[in-house]
């Protein structure tokens, strides 16, 4: 980074000097205030000289201590064990079908044949990695599934609306998952709208909590409209000139999309499932919410471990687990590296009205499936929410608002350890808005550090975005045994308040989402700009502030309010850091909620919702198009 | 500030690399205080890494610039008292054209001991906008954003002037215009500019010197005069106007009778052409058996005349108004012609010999 940073004792004597020198030549007379003036601007200059060094030292700093030096006192939990190095932890855990099913025993010595008897047989076991794995992928075909349809509406349809339902792809990013689950629960529960329904048809009741399919269909509910999101990218971008040029050749519609157009969507598709998978395999709330602990994936497990203080186990399979979406991750972008072919779109596809223009079969069968699909996404992306809207504003008496009033009732009766709901709608506004004090800034830092050339910038990256793939449960229990119980300096013990705590693992889950807004921003700005301040005499910490930041001062917001929704949102890290603390957030109260009062839970996930709106609003309207997902 | 005989900036040995790529190769120049001085080269030519190098955006991977006399090496831009002005202009979207202008006096006090308001408007009236400071840049014309470009560049009273292609987004008429007014304001204001363009008819148009880069070094640098009229090397000769390059053996080397120009026979294709041995090769510099490549401009063939003849054919013309090109065949080799009429079928051309100029001569 040396270039753009350097240039500090030499440059300073030449400014001063040369312009000493023209106001000589001006006849100016030099007086004692200019003298003044010019040293004054002398200090000033050498602060914005050494200003983006110093921010970035920081920000780097910053990151060690609620990152870093946390996530790894988690890795050295799991290889140290009462003061001794082992590797025990994780054999333990490799060679028990508990965990890993019956592969597990391959690791333990036994022989392949009798191994793959037990897979093949009925009566296997996955272990909860395979569980996690299997649900993982059920997961990503239903999303799939449900993502393509959208993809394709979205794509090669023209309606009233389209741009709408288009940016509303990008809300599950800020939907807290917690109350993703208060909207299945509400809907799928024994007391749920779909009994309701089916109950006035006349239908029996089913119940679809704590089974898989709910858990499957709320991760639908999540990730569906990011593939919908990633394939109608590719699909806008599509050339018509290509396909046209193919018909012309003599292939079909039908034949034509095969060989033109589905390649080029499949990267996209892949995208998303790879996304999808790596997302659903490290699920944690909407299990919690959905399966309990009978469902238990991994993450799901982590937390229980945690709970019953195996700090060893606990680390070492979220280790475990991190290393599996790390390997996919991986895999996934060596692949994209390969196959990605950014075809500019001179002139995309032209869009059909969805009205049909003739009432023949050709025109009519897509626009009949489309419709079938819709009443489907209805009942899988709408229901939810409107249950939860409804739940919240019904008591036994009909329409109420009690559920809300019960929010802001102080409760003086409630035991200490006993959620109290205004105190967690106080927690998460603080903890929102401190976190973002603390994201805003060193997100657009790390912007500004990752537009640039310097060497070394791929590693500042990936350093950077690293917390992206942690999970939050791991970044919980890193700032729980790293700074909430405290670090030995020097003989002293220095220990951070819970709250800190769960502010700094907010901030970190936060910050990335500021960077993926703000970069494509800075890169996007002309880089004449910033060259015609400097030659102007602008150090390159004042060209930041008075042409870049003022340029993508949009991206800022919408990436503030990304960060804010995600802390209002964040549950994994929190549920560990706030365990045995009154420093609950609403997405905690709710869990607590949930299994028993299912009023006060919905009110409260209707909070979250009209809080994450509002940010997703700002979001759509200051960068949506920009975010770089 | 007596600084007669010191150049203003001076690119000493400067080699600027790109990984395996080298777009400056071994640059020396030198451009003097108050100069006109112009780049001109084809694309990737490395004329405009040379500004930039020297506006220091770049750091040269060995060599070293100075200005005045003094190393910049380390210097950072913002230190360096150059005005930059770039071809897409880089006015700040979020000011004002005023605040665009008064962007630079944040950093010094304004040249003449005024205001920062006065400086901007002397500027703006400087460059014909005075009424334009409350405008958006969005709202104004390509012109006149180049314009309040070079306002904003010149406010804070820089050493010297930068100019990047400045004109190559603007049409033909303006871009006439605007060089006119470019190089009234150079000449007003004494500073010393250096100007890089792909134009060579803009080049020689405005400038009091010229470096023809090719390759990343410059060919020729030189008056615009003396690059036009006696190109250094056959580069020179073809990108700086049309002209037509010969070249072949020296059969003979004779005094002409007149005056005591000497006169060399060079054999090309099937026929002899006489050619002065002028300037560098007025001596004894040339000799029978060397291989002369020699230049003559379209405008110098005649139809039908005595000396040097070449029959030919014509094999297209474009008609450019004052006057029209005809490409002519000669023996396989093309030639260039510029005629008020248009000649049909075959035709003979010749020229003066002193009119040709010898751009290169040896074994």
């Amino acid at each position: 980074m040396a270039r753009d940073f350097d240039g500090d004792s030499d440059g300073d004597d030449r400014t001063g000097g040369d312009s000493v020198a023209s106001d000589n030549d001006k006849g100016a007379t030099a007086t004692a205030s200019s003298a003044t003036r010019e040293r004054r601007s002398a200090i000033r200059n050498s602060v914005e000289r050494r200003a983006i060094v110093g921010l970035a030292v920081a920000t780097i700093a910053l990151l060690l201590g609620i990152f870093y030096y946390p996530v790894a006192t988690v890795f050295i939990d799991s290889v140290l064990v009462d003061g001794r190095w082992t590797g025990q932890v994780f054999v333990s855990i490799l060679r028990d079908p508990f965990y890993l099913g019956e592969p597990a025993r391959l690791l333990a010595g036994e022989p392949v044949g009798a191994v793959i008897e037990a897979i093949l047989s009925p009566d296997r076991r996955l272990g909860v990695i395979g569980f996690t794995a299997y649900q993982a992928a059920l997961s990503t075909v239903a999303s799939v599934a449900l993502g393509l349809p959208a993809a394709y509406l979205l794509a090669r349809y023209e309606f009233p609306g389209r741009r709408t339902l288009r940016s509303l792809t990008i809300l599950p990013f800020v939907l807290p998952s917690i109350m993703v689950g208060v909207g299945f629960v509400a809907t799928f529960g024994r007391n749920g709208t779909l009994n309701a329904v089916l109950g006035a048809l006349g239908l029996g009741e089913v119940n679809l909590l704590f089974t898989l399919e709910a858990v499957v269909i709320a991760h639908a509910f999540y990730n569906a409209p990011l593939v919908a999101r990633v394939t109608t990218a590719a699909w806008e971008s599509v050339d018509a000139s290509a396909v046209e040029t193919a018909r012309s050749l003599g292939a079909s519609p039908l034949r034509a999309f095969r060989d033109v157009v589905a390649p080029q969507l499949y990267p996209s598709v892949l995208m998303g499932a790879a996304l999808t998978f790596v997302f659903t395999f490290s699920t944690f709330p909407i299990v919690l919410a959905l399966g309990g602990f009978q469902l238990a994936t991994v993450e799901v497990f982590v937390y229980r471990l945690i709970r019953d203080l195996e700090y060893a186990e606990a680390a070492a399979l979220a280790l475990i687990e991190l290393g599996i979406s790390l390997s996919l991750l991986y895999a996934y972008l060596r692949y994209e590296a390969k196959h990605t072919v950014r075809s500019r779109g001179i002139r995309p596809l032209p869009r059909q009205p969805l009205t049909p223009p003739s009432l023949s079969v050709r025109e009519l069968l897509p626009r009949l499936g489309l419709a079938v699909y819709a009443v489907v996404a209805l009942s899988v992306f709408v229901a939810p929410i409107a249950s939860m809207v409804l739940a919240s504003l019904s008591g036994p008496e009909g329409l109420t608002l009690a559920n809300y009033q019960f929010l802001i009732d102080r409760q003086t009766t409630g035991a200490s350890f006993q959620v109290q709901p205004w105190d967690a709608v106080r927690n998460s506004l603080l903890f929102g808005v401190t976190s973002l004090a603390v994201a805003l800034p060193m997100g657009v830092v790390v912007a500004v550090l990752t537009t640039r050339d310097y060497r070394g910038r791929k590693v500042v990256d990936a350093v950077a975005m690293a917390p992206l793939a942690v999970s939050g449960i791991v970044v919980g229990l890193g700032l729980l045994r790293g700074l909430v119980f405290g670090v030995e300096v020097g003989g002293s013990r220095i220990a951070v308040g819970g709250g800190f705590a769960i502010i700094a693992a907010h901030a970190v889950a936060g910050y990335p989402f500021v960077v993926r807004t703000v970069a494509p921003g800075l890169e996007s700005i002309d880089h004449t700009l910033v060259e015609s301040a400097r030659a102007l005499g602008a150090p390159r910490a004042r060209a930041l502030v008075d042409i870049e930041l003022p340029l993508v001062w949009p991206a800022v917001v919408a990436g503030a309010a990304f960060a804010f929704a995600i802390s209002i949102g964040e549950f994994s890290a929190t549920i560990v850091l706030a365990s045995g603390t009154n420093q609950f957030t609403m997405p905690i109260a709710i869990e607590r909620f949930i299994g028993r009062r299912l009023g006060p839970a919905t009110a409260m996930g209707v909070v979250l919702l009209v809080v994450t709106s509002a940010s997703f609003l700002l979001i759509d309207r200051l960068g949506g198009d920009d975010v770089g997902f | 500030m007596d600084r007669t005989g010191t150049p203003a900036v001076e690119l000493d040995g400067v080699i600027r690399r790109y990984g395996e790529t080298t777009a400056v190769e071994n640059l020396s120049l030198s451009v003097r205080e108050g100069e006109f001085f112009t780049l001109v080269g084809p694309s990737g030519c490395g004329k405009t890494t040379t500004l930039r190098l020297i506006a220091g955006f770049e750091d040269p991977t060995r060599g070293e610039v100075r200005f005045g006399g003094e190393s910049v090496t380390g210097v950072p831009p913002e230190d360096r008292d150059v005005g930059v002005v770039f071809q897409n202009y880089a006015l700040f979207p979020h000011m004002t054209v005023g605040e665009n202008v008064a962007y630079g006096l944040s950093f010094t006090d304004p040249p003449g001991g005024g205001s920062d308001a006065e400086r901007v408007r002397e500027l703006l009236e400087l460059v014909d906008l005075g009424d334009m400071a409350d405008r958006d840049p969005d709202t104004l014309s390509g012109g006149q954003q180049q314009r309040v470009a070079m306002a904003r560049a010149l406010a804070p009273g820089p050493d010297v002037l930068l100019l990047d292609e400045p004109m190559s987004a603007l049409d033909a008429k303006l871009r006439e215009r605007l060089r006119v007014q470019v190089r009234e304001i150079q000449q007003e204001l004494g500073i010393t500019t250096i100007y890089v363009t792909h134009d060579q008819e803009e080049a020689l148009a405005v400038s009091d010197r010229v470096a023809v880069m090719h390759d990343g070094t410059p060919e020729q640098v030189a008056p615009p005069r003396t690059i036009y009229r006696e190109p250094a090397t056959e580069f020179v000769a073809t990108f700086v106007g049309d002209n037509n390059v010969l070249s072949g053996e020296v059969t003979a080397v004779q005094s002409d009778g007149g005056n005591d120009q000497r006169l060399a026979d060079v054999a090309v294709g099937g026929g002899t052409l006489s050619v002065a041995l002028d300037g560098d090769y007025s001596a004894n510099a040339v000799s029978i058996g060397d291989r002369l490549t020699f230049c003559i401009r379209p405008e110098r063939l005649a139809v039908d005349t005595g000396q040097n003849a070449m029959p030919a054919t014509v094999t297209s013309a474009e008609f450019l108004g004052e006057t029209t090109r005809v490409h002519l065949d000669w023996d396989g080799r093309e030639l260039l012609l510029r005629t008020e009429e248009l000649p049909e079928g075959t035709v003979t051309v010749g020229f003066d010999p002193a009119d040709a100029h010898i751009v290169t001569a040896g074994r």
